[in-house]
């Protein structure tokens, strides 16, 4: 098993990258040239990516290395034979398993599919079922055999209409029955979280079917859409598998004046301002319905406007068009610094990177300083037309995630929370009053199915305070769940003034004589309130029923996890070997000292391992 | 036809990245190093854009020779006045 070692040291991707993700900077001729130069050197991390398809899968190859190679990451790519998605899969000694891919992709053309079709010997519904289960079969033999993540491609619609318009209403009309393969292949990666949906019928008409296909290189060289539009396709691929490393976008930061409404909310007021349901207000109207339901899915929304707070707020409290409320804005900024301080002071308030901030500003002087201070803050451009800005948005995708957890919904709140627990602990007299005062309880558990999704998310996304950053899919956190020979632990607080959730990630595996600490990783959200010491204490106190004499703990730098360098020096282990990269630390379970917290109910750790 | 050749030689050596490539009309797809059947595809494609025209499914796999290639383009290149 292969675990990524993601958060390199200075990720290589240039400050525009999310601007080199325009349809302009897909050329395929360009890429294929790009591919032929690239230097694994300048590359911090590794990927390996198998291909499996009915449908040639050369010309993705190049595509792909070069756009990975742009996220900087050496991609190894492994084809399987043409046309040998089942055998691959389904073969135990093939290939695909001895290549050990981290991500699988199986390609379905519908072109292939079409010619399937033509071949049925029974009625179309028997086809269907029979497509269906031969995909998910597959997928069923990649999962029992591997680790990977599956990203399976649905259909893209076909132009043919047998019966024109009625095929509609035909349910074995080939239309149809692509359409109903689309919403199986949806129905059942709904269940299986190692299984991704690459919406390659989006990307296809988004483009249009019209330019989409082109027949003659199919009929030559089994090509799965015309050329020029192979690179979307990877760029598909290549944002999926970026996501499922943890590349994720948790804050959009706003601007107000001409972005949120028309006008300047300084000069013309609440009255004046150009912002409503219909007409020449509609876009702006539009842009915030967009963001609105980003932060429903749990996307923080952060403003930064040169204004007068009282200004600014106005129209949040008074404009009767106005769809975002304050109570959607996580941090409120509104002053007369430059927004590069503006957005660092948003950072820190929110403990996230720059590189999950997403700034939109109808300003282009605004957006170039950003991205000339805070160059890991995505800035994408915004078209002139306010009635164009959620097109804009949407279509560089930036919004890509792999998972969906109730928490997502309440992340908001969550935050929110937050901000009042700070004013509350400025109203006590010390640390530890306040944190008495909480009244923080915690349970620590093994993993179990119900909680996987969310540490699968917390383990693609913490990454200061995190002591290995090994990545781990779900499947793969699914996998550790089912390992008896380890022990794997999520932790949950909860306070007076609400529910964190799921915080904190302990995977810990006894080895001779001493419990070796694989990985420990903490969202930033509760740091400082004596969890890592509870957590500490759970840990030796288990070494010591197990009567284990040591602890072994490991931390590997990386470019974004200082915070916990000397996470184990503080507990009083000391340094066995490595240096300030990477190193292991040791700790005499019989000496250690508990630390007190103010965690009043920690549950028991679970048995086994 | 001797803007043809150039412009055809411009795309070959783009396509098999080769700035020494010399093409002559009897060169084929088992002369040049790379002249798969994939890199075809990618050289039609280059060809079309470069040229502004469109091969028909036969012709594309069935072209046989370099000087073929530059009749045919020739052939459908507008007449010019």
């Amino acid at each position: 098993m292969e675990y990524s070692q993601a958060q390199p040291a200075g990720r290589t991707s240039s400050p525009s990258r999310q601007i080199e993700r325009h349809a302009t900077a897909l050329d395929y001729a360009s890429l294929v040239k790009a591919s032929r130069r690239l230097d694994p050197a300048a590359t911090s991390q590794k990927l390996r990516i198998a291909l499996l398809a009915d449908a040639a899968t050369q010309q993705l190859v190049p595509l792909l290395r070069t756009l990975f190679h742009q996220e900087g990451i050496d991609a190894q790519v492994y084809e399987g034979p043409f046309d040998g998605i089942r055998l691959e899969a389904l073969d135990a000694d093939s290939g695909l398993y001895r290549f050990q891919p981290e991500f699988v992709v199986i390609l379905n053309s519908v072109q292939a599919l079409r010619a399937a079709f033509g071949r049925r010997s029974g009625n179309a519904e028997a086809f269907l079922e029979n497509t269906a289960r031969d995909m998910t079969a597959v997928w069923d033999a990649i999962q029992s055999r591997c680790p990977a993540t599956i990203l399976q491609s649905n259909f893209v619609a076909p132009y043919e209409r047998h019966f024109g318009n009625f095929d509609q209403k035909v349910a074995a009309s080939f239309s149809s029955v692509v359409a109903a393969l689309n919403g199986r292949i949806r129905d059942a990666a709904g269940g299986r979280s190692a299984v991704l949906v690459n919406d390659v019928e989006a990307v296809a008409s988004w483009i249009g079917r019209r330019d989409w296909f082109d027949d003659r290189f199919w009929d030559a060289a089994k090509s799965f859409c015309a050329l020029e539009h192979l690179p979307a396709v990877a760029r598909n691929i290549v944002e999926m598998a970026m996501a499922s490393r943890g590349r994720v976008m948790k804050c959009v930061v706003l601007d107000l004046d001409n972005t949120l409404w028309g006008g300047v909310i300084g000069d013309d007021g609440v009255d004046g301002i150009v912002l409503n349901a219909h007409g020449d207000g509609e876009g702006f109207y539009r842009f915030q319905s967009f963001l609105r339901e980003l932060r429903r899915r749990g996307i923080l929304l952060a403003v930064c406007s040169k204004n007068e707070m009282s200004n600014a707020l106005a129209p949040f409290e008074r404009h009767p068009d106005m769809l975002l409320r304050r109570e959607d804005i996580t941090v409120f900024v509104a002053n007369w610094k430059d927004k590069a301080e503006n957005i660092r002071a948003i950072r820190d308030t929110l403990n996230i990177g720059f590189d999950s901030m997403v700034f939109l500003d109808d300003n282009p002087f605004e957006r170039n300083l950003v991205r000339g201070v805070l160059p890991e803050v995505i800035v994408p451009e915004l078209p002139e037309d306010p009635a164009d800005y959620v097109r804009a948005v949407s279509e560089l995708n930036l919004f890509e995630t792999t998972s969906f957890s109730a928490e997502d919904l309440q992340r908001a709140d969550l935050y929110r929370a937050e901000a009042e627990r700070r004013e509350a602990a400025a109203a006590y007299g010390s640390a530890e009053e306040f944190l008495r005062s909480l009244d923080m309880r915690m349970v620590v558990a093994r993993f179990d199915p119900y909680h996987l999704p969310r540490i699968a998310q917390l383990i693609q996304r913490s990454n200061q305070f995190n002591l290995t950053t090994h990545r781990y899919t779900e499947a793969e956190c699914e996998a550790l769940m089912k390992n008896e020979a380890v022990l794997p632990l999520y932790a949950k607080l909860s306070d007076r003034l609400g529910d964190h959730g799921l915080i904190g990630v302990i995977v810990l595996e006894p080895a001779g004589d001493e419990l070796v600490i694989r990985d420990w990783l903490m969202s930033c959200r509760v740091l400082a309130r004596g969890v890592e010491q509870q957590l500490m204490n759970l840990v030796v106190e288990h070494a010591r029923e197990r009567g284990l004499a040591r602890i072994r703990g490991e931390y590997i730098r990386t470019a974004k996890n200082q915070m916990v360098q000397d996470f184990f020096a503080g507990f009083g282990f000391t340094r066995a070997a490595g240096d300030a990269d990477h190193s292991h630390w040791l700790l005499d379970a019989a000496a250690y000292r508990p630390r007190e917290t103010f965690i009043l109910h920690a549950a028991e750790m679970a048995t086994a391992a | 036809m001797a803007d043809t050749w150039q412009h055809m030689q411009h795309v070959f050596r783009d396509i098999f990245d080769d700035e020494a490539l010399d093409l002559q009309p009897e060169t084929t797809a088992a002369g040049v190093e790379g002249w798969d059947s994939l890199t075809h595809i990618d050289l039609i494609v280059a060809l079309e854009r470069e040229f502004k025209i469109k091969f028909t499914t036969a012709e594309v796999t069935r072209l046989k020779n370099v000087g073929e290639l530059a009749a045919l383009i020739d052939k459908k290149l507008p007449v010019r006045p």
